[in-house]
């Protein structure tokens, strides 16, 4: 038996690191949630289990620095470790970092993957590199829509100026960017996403 | 101090009174839905032939006069505009007549507040959940106080969404509760799920439900439904939970009268070391009486508006909403 030792919990997953053939390895298990019923419950959890792996071996085909799978069962996936901190507690964050954020965002929706959730906790910053992680609302869409979601989450995460360096890098490498901008402001221009208040984040 | 409530933003005239903490009248008048729905000018025309009966019930079930009332409070909005005005003339008449304070309220603050009252909570998640209005709150203090909306639904509220179905398959009365009781026993079928981050949308999940009425069993179609929404509403309001590092949950709102979705955020906050909590049905149920507990905190507080600048919105903002 190897020691799976936690060293995280999200809303829906533990995560534990463990040792594989000897090399230190992440282990992200998705938990049942009692609140669900089993069927719903089950079908969530391997849904989601399953589109992370395949956007993480995409994003490795593509160049995109990402976790390495390893290897998946139906509701945990190991993959390899990444060191560094988050792109939200980096203490040297600079307006190139922005722009290659943008850029490797760009990069991913030209091939229609989409992050679902695209905010600085979920981008490390791994020797001066920028590595994106977490891909549990990551889909396979041309959706302009859900494209238009990821600008969105940044630009509520980060401040204007991080924002428009963003954009530029985005705007540098996504092929349709006029668009999904466009449907972004649209989508904030709607009854029930107004800006908010406050940023909880 | 004695402070009256009107509600009248939907299908519920209601009238309540409160003296401080205390309760003492709750009365109300509902529209009947039927398999129809709500037809904004008729609810108001009802609102109108019984305001003047429920107001008189409520100060009877209070056992006090009207003249002995301190103060007025009443739904400015989130609601159906029509409805709106009803109330909004209500209260005005109620104030000019008493020459008394009075003071607009924003209904979503009401249902959580009475909540957190109930409940026993002192500065919870709430996840708002009704016809209208599907989202997770909490109320901070920068830049000044306000409600913060953590999450909520990009198009239609949870309980538009089971009344909509609940018309579709023409069920009598056309609402939430009747689909509940449809759902007893169904099986699950897939149905989609849409969650992003702590922000949900009901209008797909929708969709395909109805698109399955004459093609699977309307009790699996109602279970699935139910139980897709709910799971959502608990994800996203667990992972609330979660990015604020809260130990305290409510819900209100129409909505928090079901059993099942009180049954799994009980859950949600178990798994998360929170205390969750909820007001009797009553006052989950759009009601006078979480008005008038509103305005009188807001009185107390010196919070009152001229007669003049009171209106209604219809489409009120939570988080421009007055607290104290």
């Amino acid at each position: 038996m190897v020691s799976m030792k936690i060293i995280g919990k999200g809303a829906e997953a533990y995560i534990y690191s463990t040792k594989l053939f000897g090399k230190e390895v992440i282990v992200k298990r998705r938990m049942r949630k009692n609140y669900r019923i089993e069927a719903l419950d089950e079908s969530i959890r391997a849904a989601r289990t399953k589109r992370e792996v395949k956007v993480m071996y995409l994003l490795g085909k593509l160049g995109i620095n990402a976790p390495k799978p390893i290897a998946f069962g139906k509701y945990d996936i190991y993959m390899s470790k990444v060191d560094g901190p988050l792109l939200r507690d980096y203490k040297h964050k600079n307006a190139q970092m922005f722009r290659v954020v943008g850029s490797v965002l760009g990069k991913m929706h030209n091939n229609n993957i989409v992050h679902g959730d695209f905010t600085p906790v979920n981008i490390v910053v791994s020797k001066g590199k920028i590595c994106l992680i977490d891909f549990g609302f990551s889909s396979i869409t041309n959706s302009v829509e859900d494209k238009a979601f990821d600008l969105l989450l940044m630009k509520r995460a980060i401040s204007n100026a991080e924002y428009e360096n963003f954009l530029a890098g985005y705007i540098s490498a996504a092929a349709n960017s006029r668009m999904t901008i466009a449907r972004a402001s649209k989508i904030e221009k709607m009854g029930r996403y107004q800006k908010r208040t406050i940023d909880m984040l | 101090m004695l402070v009256i409530g009107i509600e009248s933003s939907a299908h519920t005239f209601g009238v309540g009174i409160v003296d401080g903490e205390r309760i003492i009248a709750n009365e109300k008048s509902s529209y009947n839905v039927g398999t129809w729905g709500m037809i904004p000018s008729k609810v108001a025309e009802f609102h109108i032939s019984n305001a003047r009966a429920t107001l008189e019930r409520a100060v009877e079930r209070a056992g006090i006069d009207l003249e002995e009332i301190e103060g007025v409070g009443y739904t400015m909005g989130p609601g159906i505009g029509p409805c709106l005005q009803v109330g909004e003339l209500t209260a005005k008449t109620i104030a000019a007549k008493l020459n008394i304070d009075i003071v607009p309220v924003h209904h979503g603050i009401a249902h959580i507040e009475i909540a957190k009252k109930f409940a026993k909570l002192r500065d919870p998640i709430a996840l708002y959940v009704s016809g209208g209005n599907s989202q997770i709150l909490k109320l901070v203090e920068k830049p000044t106080k306000h409600y913060a909306v953590l999450g909520e639904t990009f198009d239609i509220g949870v309980g538009n969404m089971l009344d909509n179905f609940a018309r579709s398959i023409k069920l009598n009365p056309a609402w939430g509760s009747s689909v509940a009781k449809l759902a007893e026993g169904g099986k699950y079928i897939p149905l989609p799920y849409t969650v992003k981050g702590t922000d949900f949308a009901f209008t797909g999940l929708l969709t395909s439900a109805v698109e399955k009425i004459g093609k699977a069993d309307p009790k699996d179609i109602a279970f699935s439904l139910q139980e897709t929404a709910f799971s959502m509403l608990c994800e996203a309001t667990e992972r609330s939970l979660l990015l604020t590092n809260s130990r305290e949950l409510c819900v209100c709102g129409g909505v928090a009268q079901s059993k099942r979705l009180k049954e799994m955020l009980s859950d949600v906050a178990k798994e998360n070391g929170a205390r969750f909590g909820y007001a009797p049905d009553e006052f989950n149920a759009d009601n006078g009486a979480m008005i008038a507990y509103a305005a009188e905190k807001l009185i107390e507080k010196g919070i009152s508006v001229p007669v003049k600048k009171c209106g209604i919105e219809q489409k009120y903002r939570i988080d421009r909403g007055l607290v104290w």
